[in-house]
């Protein structure tokens, strides 16, 4: 097929702009290759992996049989979506997942921070080893273990922390089967097991802070406080934003293997979450239809909240995501 | 151009690693001897393809792993039934229900398969599978297999449970011993406080008392407990039946006629119960992790000494392997068996007795690959030449059979007995595929044995005087499936009852009309009368 050339009509102006660019781009991408060659690994992972399977997401629009396959299995609509929504324990499952993700963002990721200023803050070089070490061990523990860990710590027969309270007269506290304490032990177990592990990133953060600040500052007679507020602070900003706003896409995970494990029956009403009640209600009853409406659900809440926390993001801090 | 090559060539070595990755295994070759006898004449030196089978099936001994790749099962299987075996371990309850309903989404169910619930509800699991047309029609294969049908799948009403729609989906394997779990108590510990054998609520309640307050153990702590426990089912489980039953109310349903037929919470007794159950609770008398606690942490604790009451199962109990960690412990201690404490009312039940017994089907993909002739000779294999291989292992290694035609260890290698830790891998199948509880079977083991201070242990002891106390008849709880939206109903319903018996809610008549209320606004008229008419289909309520 041939294409008349009319050097006035418009089309053919955006055509021989769009060849140019074109042009323009495969050029730059073969001086590139290299580049492009190493990322090409990491393409196909994630085209295979992450949107390959974004197709089979329709399954939650249809009521899915195995024997039919995703696409022959019959369009519901909403049913799923609707069946969750309606379900008795939504409001519950959503405040709960809701509390215990928020919690864990706000009153972990401080905590990270200042690990990360006071470990770089010190000169001892082997003491911050040790304690980079003995921090990070946590997070390589399952939460099986930590299960146990837990329940010695915390049992109210013979406790740890409540030999303690009994020692002092006081009575000892149920702290996994109370609905009053569990999500403190819920919250707190995992800021226990993760903060170590979040460190890395402030500190890697934080070691790429030109020293040349540091040492004005220094020259300046700076404080440590001052040099912690005006530099230190400001120079590891854009990865905190940074982390934030990944975590509100993730806002709704509130962390299965650990609920999963630390819940039992007596504490339900402060401890399920979505999606202990997704494997409960879609994988053991064999509704893989309504466990894929809940995914979609979560994942479209996610890229809400993160498209508004990056514009507020970039209005406020004037740095966003993307 | 040359670099452009080298571009080519190494795209196509990264996206051949990543599609191998991701690629499927093969699939199985199909069974061909039958193709080939009724085709052509076959060749007298020709040798049929060996069939693959895979099989999924829970372990005996969960934690002592599988049998290795060189077992010389596989090796005789393949010999004797043309049969290349692959078999999987399945976790229990939710892990392997989770590890069998994503295979089933993704029809790729093995070719035999156990069916495994997280509510112990084989039947219910079977159901959904075959609903969704991925469990194949056994049928036929029952007269493939006379031996083990004889042996294993003679029992009416469990066939009956396995048919839907006229036809044989499940192969329903003998249940496990019948009522084999029953209450106990430290006779060393009622000795030392002068105690006599608490035979009510209330006695056992001061039982309890004693074993809490008054250092049973006379170890100068207050570190133990009266009772012990854990939760393993729907409502207070089954670990509780005795406290129950004092009541009236052991188990979900009260399966008395098709008058009373319902959900026992119903039952007006059932909040005196929970009350009994939180005074116990309140006094302190029970091990306070019990609602956390899963099955092996509590037998831990009594291994441990922890508390002087408690429900378990004769063979987790008194067999040699079990008892053992106690026995160093606690030499001069013995658990002994009594009888459920009657309540106010004249009850007294033991606990409820389900007749469930595991069930195994053919994944119809398996079918359609012509496998079940394969699945029909191994298994008859299992029940006949292959029986004491993989019961009990090599006969004149790992056991012998003596002159009265009992199974004995008797002058082997300790070390290679079939009753070794060691050996366990090896007989990993037996409690699923082999054992029909006959008496050589049931004598081989559980058998007698001493303990450190020179006592004779006798497993079936127990078991004896456990089968002997009042059981519910509660086998029609198979035939009834779960609610649609059993997520809800069972978490309502069971977390209810805990909150009750914990004191996080207290039993008051107007908690209690709040409570069923709340039960009947997440469809417990429609899940009770769904349920009763399945039972009176199935001739398991008149």
């Amino acid at each position: 097929m041939t294409i008349d050339y009319h050097p006035n009509s418009n089309f053919n102006k955006r055509l021989v702009t769009f060849k140019i660019r074109s042009s323009k781009l495969l050029n730059i991408m073969w001086r590139q290759r290299w580049i492009y060659l190493l990322i090409l690994p990491t393409v196909i992972y994630f085209l295979v992996f992450k949107y390959g399977p974004l197709w089979n997401a329709q399954i939650a629009f249809r009521d899915f049989k195995p024997l039919l396959g995703v696409f022959d299995s019959p369009w519901v609509g909403f049913k799923h979506f609707e069946a969750f929504v309606t379900s008795f324990y939504f409001n519950q499952l959503i405040g709960n997942t809701l509390i215990f993700s928020v919690a864990k963002l706000i009153l972990g990721m401080p905590l990270a921070i200042l690990c990360a200023i006071a470990l770089h803050e010190t000169w001892l070089k082997r003491f911050r080893t040790f304690v980079q070490t003995t921090i990070y061990l946590p997070h390589f523990l399952s939460w099986v273990i930590m299960f146990g860990v837990l329940l010695v710590v915390l049992s109210p027969g013979n406790g740890l922390v409540n030999d303690v309270i009994k020692r002092f007269g006081g009575e000892p506290i149920p702290f996994l089967t109370s609905p009053a304490h569990f999500r403190w032990v819920v919250i707190l177990s995992d800021i226990w097991k993760e903060t170590g592990w979040s460190t890395i990133l402030y500190l890697a953060a934080l070691l790429g802070i030109s020293p040349e600040l540091y040492e004005a500052a220094a020259v300046d007679s700076a404080t440590p406080i001052q040099r912690i507020w005006y530099i230190s602070l400001p120079g590891i900003l854009p990865v905190i934003m940074l982390i934030t706003l990944l975590r509100m896409g993730h806002i709704l995970e509130a962390g299965f293997n650990q609920i999963f494990v630390l819940y039992s029956v007596p504490v339900y009403s402060v401890g399920d979450i979505i999606d202990t009640w997704v494997y409960r209600q879609g994988v053991l009853q064999f509704q893989f239809s309504l466990a894929t409406a809940v995914g979609f659900f979560k994942g479209v809440i996610g890229l809400v909240l993160i498209l508004i926390a990056n514009k507020i993001a970039k209005r406020v801090a004037q740095q966003g995501l993307f | 151009m040359k670099n452009w090559k080298y571009v080519l060539i190494a795209v196509v070595l990264v996206s051949t690693q990543l599609l191998a990755a991701c690629a499927q295994e093969p699939a199985a070759p199909t069974a061909a001897p039958e193709v080939a006898a009724t085709v052509a004449p076959v060749e007298p030196t020709a040798v049929p393809e060996p069939v693959d089978i895979t099989l999924w099936a829970m372990a005996t001994v969960t934690e002592a792993g599988p049998p290795p790749d060189d077992w010389i099962a596989y090796d005789r299987i393949l010999e004797e039934v043309n049969v290349n075996l692959k078999y999987e371990i399945l976790p229990t309850g939710s892990d392997g229900e989770a590890k069998l309903n994503a295979a089933a989404a993704a029809n790729n169910l093995p070719d035999f398969m156990q069916m495994v619930s997280a509510s112990n509800d084989p039947r219910g699991a079977l159901y959904n599978l075959v609903q969704l047309g991925l469990i194949a029609q056994v049928d036929d294969m029952l007269a493939l297999m006379p031996e083990r049908t004889q042996k294993h799948y003679n029992d009416p009403l469990a066939l009956s449970l396995s048919t839907f729609d006229g036809h044989l989906y499940g192969l329903p394997e003998p249940p496990p011993i019948p009522r084999r779990e029953g209450l106990l108590i430290r006779k060393d510990w009622l000795d030392k406080l002068g105690l006599a054998v608490p035979t009510t609520p209330e006695e056992l309640m001061a039982v309890a008392v004693a074993f809490t307050e008054q250092d049973p153990d006379g170890n100068g702590k207050k570190d133990t407990y009266g009772l012990g426990g854990f939760l393993n089912g729907d409502g207070m489980g089954t670990r509780f039946d005795f406290i129950m039953g004092a009541y009236g109310v052991a188990g979900m349903w009260d399966f008395d006629d098709a008058a009373s037929f319902g959900l026992n919470v119903r039952n007006e007794k059932y909040p005196e119960a929970l009350a009994f159950f939180n005074s116990l609770v309140e006094a302190k008398v029970i091990d306070p992790d019990w609602p956390t606690l899963k099955r092996d942490d509590f037998r831990a604790r009594w291994k441990q000494g922890l508390f002087g009451i408690m429900w378990e199962d004769f063979a987790a109990l008194s067999n040699k392997s079990n008892y053992t960690p106690f026995d160093e412990n606690f030499p001069d201690a013995e658990w002994v068996p009594i009888p459920a404490p009657k309540g106010p009312y004249g009850d007294a039940t033991y606990g409820v007795y389900t007749g469930r017994g595991q069930i195994f089907a053919v994944s119809q993909k398996a079918a359609d690959e012509g496998k079940k002739e394969a699945i029909a000779r191994l298994l008859e294999w299992m029940a006949t030449d292959g029986y004491y291989l993989l019961g009990f292992g090599e006969e004149g290694v790992n056991f012998i059979i003596d002159a009265n035609g009992n199974i004995s260890t008797e002058g082997l290698d300790p070390t290679k007995a079939y009753t070794a830790a060691e050996f366990q891998p090896f007989t990993q199948m037996r409690n699923q595929l082999v054992f029909y509880n006959s008496t050589q079977e049931i004598a081989a083991r559980y058998p007698n044995w001493t303990t450190i201070n020179g006592r004779t242990m006798q497993p079936l002891t127990y078991l004896t005087f456990y089968q002997s106390q009042p059981w519910v008849d509660g086998r029609g709880i198979q035939v009834i499936l779960p609610p649609a939206n059993a997520a809800d109903f069972l978490r309502y319903y069971t977390e209810g009852i805990v909150q009750f018996a914990l004191g996080q809610k207290e039993v008051s008549d107007e908690n209690w009309a709040e409570y069923l209320a709340g039960l009947d606004s997440l469809g417990a008229v429609e899940y009770e009368a769904s349920a009763k008419q399945a039972l009176i289909d199935a001739g398991l309520l008149k």
